[in-house]
């Protein structure tokens, strides 16, 4: 297990490097001046020409591009544009909130995944899986902002149950900070709930119908251990795949989710700082986030390996 | 933080909860830098203004008031200003607010590296200390907008300790001598203040102060709604109806300084002639715009002076549409088939309103492509005069001088249709060191004739501040520059 880790493992090495240099020209690439964005309506000409001077805008864009590789280097993604803060530091601060917001989301689609799923395969076409196809067609289809602003409507102005915003850390209160995230989590695992459900359906229906369960069944085995073992084993393996890449998306989803609940995690800041210009925190948000899905793909790969093992040997 | 900072930190928590009155507020987004010299973003004033104490303050009326001046005088041909200043008054950090404490801000505004304020303050020559409260400015030349300036940031006093030892980090744990004191900031999240009960004016009504960004106005509307904010600025024009049917809720719709409108870039071919301009500008329906647009929450506007302000004249009046009129002047200048592109940003208020634009300026015949920019895009392509014509306000000033002067005259920084006028200039030169508002008016309205016959821009609609509140909140006085001062706020 552990050689095939390092060889995947260093497989992304040069992946990332390529990642750094899209980074580096994406942020290049938008139009606008950052200087002229921070400086608003009332700069005058001698004081851009001196913040861009200070933000090294004024160099040739290869000496940009090699410091900025070089601090990375040593792990320093730069000082945020706006208020002089340290970019590690502000995604560090950020980091914490929306993995909750994600692994919350994750238990939700799982909790409602699993069982659905699997009731829908073990019948196909009766009334159970017409209605779960029919639920998850919908939770695919409905955008995050549209479930987050219903949400909030019904729950927070309509009933006023749970407020419609606000975010305590779960350290200092765990109580009111999983009352928060309530709707958030559900609003960010809807979508993801429904591919999942979709994916293992079909893979168990697929799996069940295999020689082996035949086989399994036929030998006398209860149906529940036919089901659970041998048939839920085989076919989760398409769904973990589903899982990582949902896993991958869920940071783009919490872009909107944190926007609507006002939850202050890495997608709020990666918003402000596109609008507000803050290259350097959006350099270091964005690869933060390539490396976030990079280890989510390698998890997933080494998940993978221990369910099936001969992905280990190829 | 130091002991006296906490002080009145602990003495909130030794209240408990219960009895602490905590107002939140949501805005519509995370103000950047809470550093008066290195603030440029309007949101950052709402904040700064609850910290900081300035040297003088707005009325309702936008008369200029004493705040840590007591009182000044003007001499010298209006080239020497003498504040005496308050006594007795401390900055949160307990050290003390004198002359001295004047001299340091206003040349930290002056001279700290990115400072925003350079341009405002340049009129400046020195900043002497007479005594410990007696502080006098010297200009290079007079400036009549000085006062209206120094009710802004430019005039916000800052602790030269605490300032001193943050430099440029001061935004961070900015200190101050204002009714509230800053206790901590979450980005995105909240910035927590909290009242300061050592105030000279005497301490706020509340104990706390919370503000929330909330950038998406449905979002800022619905917590309203909800209960988790007690006021919200601005409120969407759109949701304005529903808050005043609202039995819950109260709105305040009071004029503001700002105004919006078109720039017409006058280097261009299809802008050169200025009887192009004038025909583009008499298409335009400003009722119309007023109406459907925007609900009539703002009003439509015919110079760049709003109703209730200084200078405000009512021989400007705001023009009626004349199709006919356009088309002739479009003829007369050879430029029946007329084409040209429309910059402006991709939101929705926008879109709309360049749409209506379209349709207005079709009825003379005239072709417009509209194309959308992020705002970073527009600002720049404005800069390098990379456009025909551009949809761009401004958030106005307290002093008339700040609506008109950098925008008019040649070379100003925001003259983005590159307008070009020497009578224009003298005129706006001369009210500018002059001292008597009467006097300052009346040139005003000269060079105003001359701006509009030119047309480098047109004026469509004076912006208004629209704030909602729960009911039991009281105590906001409409300040047209759109800042809600907290301290003589109180909720039931």
């Amino acid at each position: 297990m552990l050689p095939f880790a390092l060889r995947r493992f260093v497989a992304t090495l040069p992946t990332l490097l390529v990642v750094t240099l899209l980074v580096f020209a994406l942020a290049k690439l938008l139009p606008g001046d950052p200087a002229r964005l921070l400086l608003g309506e009332e700069a005058t000409p001698q004081a851009l020409a001196e913040l861009r001077q200070s933000m090294g805008l004024d160099r040739s864009l290869p000496e940009q591009y090699g410091r900025w590789l070089l601090d990375l280097a040593q792990f320093n993604l730069g000082h945020s544009l706006k208020d002089n803060a340290s970019v590690t530091a502000l995604i560090l601060e950020k980091l914490p909130t929306t993995f909750e917001l994600a692994l919350l989301s994750m238990l939700f689609a799982l909790l409602l995944a699993l069982p659905a799923g699997i009731i829908s395969a073990l019948r196909p076409g009766g009334f159970v899986d017409r209605l779960v196809t029919l639920l998850s067609l919908s939770g695919i289809s409905l955008p995050n902002f549209f479930v987050g602003i219903l949400l909030i409507y019904l729950f927070s102005v309509k009933l006023a149950w749970i407020p419609a915003s606000g975010y305590v850390s779960f350290a200092e209160d765990p109580l009111k900070n999983l009352t928060l995230m309530l709707m958030p989590a559900f609003t960010l695992g809807i979508g993801s709930a429904a591919v999942m459900t979709r994916y293992l359906r079909s893979s168990l229906l697929e799996a069940l119908s295999q020689d082996y369960v035949r086989t399994a069944k036929a030998k006398g085995i209860s149906s529940g251990v036919v089901v659970f073992k041998h048939g839920l084993r085989n076919a989760l393996i398409p769904v973990i795949t589903a899982f990582g890449l949902q896993l991958g998306g869920l940071l783009g989803g919490a872009v909107i989710t944190e926007q609507i609940f006002s939850v202050p995690g890495f997608g709020r800041l990666l918003v402000d700082a596109v609008f507000t210009r803050d290259l350097p925190v959006m350099q270091g948000m964005v690869l933060a986030s390539a490396v976030l899905i990079f280890l989510v793909s390698f998890l997933v790969d080494l998940a993978y390996a221990a369910v099936d093992p001969r992905i280990r040997y190829r | 933080m130091t002991k006296s900072r906490i002080l009145p930190v602990l003495a909130l928590l030794a209240l408990g909860s219960a009895s602490a009155q905590t107002l939140t507020v949501g805005i519509d987004a995370d103000p950047p830098r809470l550093d008066p010299a290195l603030s440029s973003a309007l949101v950052d004033r709402q904040v700064l203004n609850q910290i900081f104490d300035k040297l003088v303050d707005l009325d309702t009326d936008l008369k200029v008031v004493p705040m840590l001046a007591k009182s000044w005088k003007i001499t010298n041909n209006g080239t020497t200003y003498t504040f005496t200043l308050r006594s007795g008054v401390r900055f949160h950090d307990g050290t003390p607010l004198d002359a001295a404490a004047v001299k340091y801000s206003l040349d930290r505004n002056m001279t700290l590296e990115g400072s925003v304020r350079k341009n405002e303050l340049s009129s400046i020559k020195d900043v002497k200390v007479i005594n410990d409260t007696t502080v006098q400015i010297n200009l290079k030349n007079p400036y009549g907008p000085l006062l209206g300036v120094l009710s802004d940031r430019a005039g916000m006093i800052v602790s030269p300790k605490a300032a001193e030892k943050a430099g440029k980090d001061f935004g961070n744990d900015p200190v101050g001598s204002g009714p509230f004191s800053f206790v901590s900031r979450k980005r995105q999240d909240n910035i927590t203040l909290a009242a300061n009960t050592r105030y000279w004016a005497g301490a706020p009504k509340i104990d706390k102060l919370v503000y929330r960004p909330f950038p998406d106005g449905d979002v800022r509307y619905a917590n309203l709604l909800s209960g988790a904010v007690q006021v919200i600025t601005p409120v969407d024009p759109k949701d304005v109806t529903k808050l005043e049917k609202n039995s819950r809720f109260e709105l305040l719709n009071y004029a503001g300084l700002g105004y919006q409108g078109i720039w017409f870039n006058v280097n261009r071919d299809v802008f050169k002639d200025k009887r192009v301009r004038q025909a583009v500008a008499a298409t335009i329906d400003r009722e119309a715009v007023a109406k459907v647009v925007f609900q009539n929450t703002v009003s439509p506007a015919g110079g760049p002076f709003p109703p209730g302000t200084p200078a405000y004249s009512s021989s400007i009046k705001v023009p009626k549409p004349d199709v006919a009129e356009a088309r002739k002047k479009l003829a007369a200048a050879g430029k029946s088939n007329l084409t040209f592109t429309l910059l402006t940003t991709p939101n929705a208020i926008n879109t709309q309103l360049a749409q209506l634009y379209q349709a207005m300026f079709s009825q003379a015949g005239i072709n417009v492509k509209i194309e959308q920019v992020e705002f970073g895009t527009l600002l720049d392509r404005a800069d390098r005069a990379d456009f025909d014509a551009l949809m761009l306000g401004w958030s106005g000033r307290p002093d008339p001088d700040g609506n008109v002067y950098d925008f008019f005259t040649t070379g100003g920084t925001n003259n983005q249709a590159r307008y070009s006028n020497k009578e224009v200039d003298a005129l706006l030169n001369k009210a500018r060191a002059t001292s008597a508002m009467s006097a300052r008016k009346a040139t005003y309205n000269v060079a105003l004739g001359k701006i509009l016959d030119d047309v480098p821009y047109t004026w469509v609609y004076f912006q208004r501040n629209l704030i909602g509140m729960a009911k039991g909140v009281s105590g906001i006085q409409p300040i047209p520059d759109g800042i809600v001062r907290f301290h003589n706020v109180s909720i039931k």
